[in-house]
């Protein structure tokens, strides 16, 4: 199979600029018959198995694993079959000093071919992916314990509204409850988690909209689906910051609010 | 060599056939025609987009444009929404503003994101535009409330004020009662991003209730739900609403207040805002839910049974923002209810919980990409996926124009077979023929940039992180995406050949953004000093890219290309590739 779906655009890349045109002239490959892949057959579990294999071998590009060469693509004249795989783990030395990639007929300034690696020292000894990791502890870990910076990516503006509370949250000391009508600071979180015996989902409730104990109780009801009938068989605890569970209706509500940092409904013995 | 033309249009004439081509690519395709249709088409523009405020400087801009009326500008590359981009980095609007105070005292219109914009930049803005009439600072920082304050008391004619998702230091509610009482003009207005409770709400209400022609107000999130009643009543007009803390203690009276505020908003068809929503109050809002288009949720944390509840209700439904608290029963409802359904964004309601916190996978993107004919773009957060899933949305909705997929553990496999997503993700760069945003997630190697190099033909932005083998990766997606302008990377085995192959492609894209990959410091020089057309950009807050070997990688690059040359409001971290510059340095 000669054609090759990349190297049509290859070089070419932009049909904006007339002047990069190859002269090379090749020939647009024929498009690839559905039949040749034919991503139908995924669409069943059934034919997973298929999936497996076929996955592998893409009849698209050449990418011969063991001369995983860039070279090959690039003159068309890989007629080895598709016997990849394990796609291009095993690239390692990659030459590219064969002829440039863009026609020298190209109205591209000469000095591009010393891009080409001609001149580079052959250090690409290290396989890139090494080099990636000898950085990657450094770069990936970088914000110290709250892991990868930046991801996933969900904006600050959205990070700041829903602030989580992390797992066992001992490291950072998130205050939740702040009064309502306090305003304004970047960092507050009013938000706390709270669990039901027995349901293994924690939900988030709000505590600066509450100014009760009544209030509060009616909003978990709701939020766990619990009738009123059922109201009386649940207790509210709560931990506090020194980690201690409390029974939440032994406190008045202010010293609640300044000292909870989660709530949990139990079920009440009795 | 010019050919006389062998017919003679007066200019007036051209211009005003001008006058009706709007979009910039038409504008640009005009003025390539002939000198003197570029002369005629230049006098006569009146907007411009500057898609990065360093690939033109404003002397050019108004040299070539002398009567805009109209700018959009963006700085800062997108990965800086994800903190990725170190505070100080630049895309200050100050100077484009201090030269259009000079140049543009007719300018009417200012539009800016990712920019830092100082209240002194709104200052001036104030003072220099007569007829200023639109103000939109979208994901902004560096300005304050007095800044707004000087743009509400001095812009007589002000008709939008959307700060949607800036960062503002708000120091004072007070800044809304500097808009005149004789200000009637506003047509929109957007607080949503002032964090304080200091809104002066009866100025709010006043002004509100003076702008007949107020169509879109999104409130802040400080305004308590009894207050939404008095404001609806005042604008019944409006089109587009946010609403602040949608939840209260459930009292009948002030539910019957707000329910029929909301209904008397006959055209109301969009909602935003919902923090916090008690579940109660919901119901408020059905006797509009029928015309809603637009219904932002994406802050609201209330579970899937609520959630279809309200869904339900809006058949009519264009846009859904919405937690993953829908969960993948929600989306199977959204899916058999809302069949006008164009966008659907999910956003992770724990995304740094190392558990799924809720049942959302796979299974409800399938079924919205089934059961919505109309589906075109999509943001989905999720924590597990399929090729088999992507294949199936893929083959059901060919119309898809933007996806986006994140899968918040990073390399995470097709959980079925354990394979990477190569498969998957190739299945939508092929089916979806007319793809033009793309984002990855998952494992992934080289396979899937064969495809995406191969079948992405009308890709312009392509997003990927933790993917990939190898320079081949790159080097198919530099060779084959013809239509590409943004490509922004990150945590990837890529490295130099890839990058000083295709270095002349980078030329015909607006940027390119590679952070923890494999760029070394010479491959970056070796750039800045052969594509002058080019701004090459290091970025590194520990310590000077010279200061270790040349083949040492770089910790975060951003090229561009501009006709600006290089820049010279870079911070300490920052370094230019340009020779002549870095040699000065």
């Amino acid at each position: 199979m000669q054609k090759d779906g990349a190297g049509r655009s290859w070089g070419l890349g932009q049909h904006r600029c007339m002047e990069l045109q190859l002269g090379l002239a090749l020939p647009p490959p024929p498009l690839i018959p559905i039949e040749t892949f034919d991503l139908n057959s995924y669409g069943n579990y059934e034919t997973r198995e298929a999936l497996g294999t076929n996955a592998l071998s893409w009849p698209l590009l050449k990418l011969g694993p063991a001369d995983n060469d860039i070279n090959n693509i690039h003159h068309h004249n890989s007629s080895s079959s598709s016997s990849s795989s394990g796609g291009g783990a095993g690239c390692k030395k990659r030459s590219f000093d064969e002829a440039p990639f863009f026609d020298e007929k190209r109205n591209v300034p000469k000095t591009l071919h010393l891009l080409l690696w001609t001149n580079q020292p052959n250090d690409e000894d290290d396989d890139p992916s090494n080099v990636l990791h000898e950085n990657s502890s450094s770069a990936i870990f970088k914000n110290d314990g709250e892991g990868l910076v930046g991801w996933p990516p969900v904006k600050t503006w959205r990070k700041k509204v829903h602030h989580q509370i992390p797992n066992g949250g001992a490291e950072n000391n998130r205050l939740p409850a702040v009064e309502n009508g306090i305003g304004g600071r970047a960092s507050k979180s009013t938000y706390v988690k709270v669990k039901m015996e027995g349901v293994p989902i924690a939900r988030k409730i709000d505590l600066s909209v509450h100014h009760s104990f009544e209030g509060l109780t009616n909003t978990l009801m709701r939020m766990f689906g619990i009738s009123d009938g059922n109201r009386k068989s649940f207790k509210l605890t709560y931990q506090d910051r020194e980690g201690d569970w409390l029974l939440a209706e032994d406190v008045p509500w202010r010293t609640f609010i300044r000292s909870l940092k989660c709530l949990k409904l139990i079920r009440s013995r009795g | 060599m010019q050919k006389k033309m062998a017919y003679s249009f007066p200019d007036e004439v051209l211009e005003h056939v001008f006058s009706f081509i709007q979009s910039d690519k038409d504008r640009n395709a005009v003025s390539l025609v002939c000198k003197s249709w570029y002369e005629i088409e230049r006098w006569c523009r009146r907007k411009v987009f500057i898609g990065n405020c360093y690939a033109v400087s404003p002397r050019m801009v108004i040299r070539r444009f002398p009567e805009v009326r109209s700018i959009k500008l963006k700085g800062k590359p997108h990965f800086a929404d994800f903190n990725l981009v170190p505070d100080g980095w630049g895309g200050y609007v100050l100077p484009w503003i201090a030269e259009m105070a000079g140049a543009y005292p007719w300018l009417e219109e200012i539009r800016l994101k990712r920019m830092v914009v100082t209240d002194e930049s709104l200052e001036l803005i104030a003072k220099s535009f007569k007829n200023f009439k639109v103000l939109v600072l979208f994901s902004c920082e560096g300005f304050s409330t007095d800044g707004l304050a000087a743009i509400a008391a001095s812009c007589k004619n002000l008709r939008e004020l959307d700060l949607r998702e800036s960062e503002v230091d708000d120091l004072s509610g007070h800044w809304l009662a500097h808009f005149p009482e004789t200000c009637t003009s506003l047509v929109s207005l957007n607080i949503s991003c002032l964090r304080s409770d200091e809104v002066s709400f009866s100025a709010l209400e006043r002004l509100v209730g003076r702008c007949p022609n107020l169509r879109s107000l999104r409130l802040n999130r400080a305004v308590t739900l009894d207050k939404i009643a008095n404001i609806l009543r005042r604008a019944p007009q409006l089109v587009d609403f946010g609403t602040g803390y949608y939840a209260a203690e459930l009292q009948p009276d002030v539910f019957s207040n707000l329910a029929g505020a909301f209904s008397s908003c006959k055209e109301l068809k969009s909602l935003s805002g919902f923090w916090d929503v008690v579940p109660a109050y919901l119901p408020a809002l059905y006797s509009i839910c029928p015309r809603l288009t637009s219904l932002n949720l994406s802050y609201a944390t209330i579970q899937s049974p609520d959630l279809i509840k309200l869904v339900s209700h809006c058949p009519r439904l264009q846009r859904l923002l919405v937690l993953d608290y829908v969960e993948d029963s929600g989306l199977e409802e959204l899916a058999s209810s809302c069949k006008d359904l164009q966008e659907l964004r999910v956003f992770p309601s724990d995304p740094f919980g190392a558990e799924p916190n809720v049942s959302l996978t796979e299974q409800g993107l399938v079924a919205v990409s089934l059961g919505c004919p109309k589906l075109r773009s999509v943001l989905y957060f999720c924590r597990r996926m399929s090729n088999a899933a992507l294949v199936t949305i893929a083959q059901n909705r060919p119309n898809l124009t933007r996806f986006r997929l994140c899968i918040i553990e990073p390399k995470t496999p097709d959980y079925l077979t354990l394979e990477p997503l190569d498969v998957g993700f190739g299945a939508i760069v092929e089916h979806c023929k007319d793809l033009s945003r793309l984002s990855l997630s998952g494992l992934l190697t080289d396979h899937v940039f064969e495809y995406i190099g191969t079948y992405g033909k009308k890709l312009e932005m392509l997003s990927v992180a933790f993917a990939g083998d190898s320079d081949l990766g790159l080097h198919h997606v530099l060779s084959g995406c013809e239509s590409l302008r943004k490509l922004e990377i990150r945590d990837c085995p890529f490295g130099d050949k890839a990058l000083l192959a295709n270095a002349a492609k980078l030329e015909t894209m607006r940027s390119l953004w590679m952070s923890s990959c494999a760029v070394s410091f010479g491959a970056c020089k070796l750039l800045g000093q052969k594509m002058p057309k080019l701004n090459v950009e290091v970025i590194d807050e520990t310590e000077p890219p010279d200061s270790r070997p040349e083949s040492c990688p770089v910790d975060k690059l951003y090229i561009y290309r501009s006709v600006a040359g290089p820049r010279f409001d870079m911070p300490p971290f920052v370094w230019t590739m340009d020779e002549a510059v870095r040699i000065l340095h």
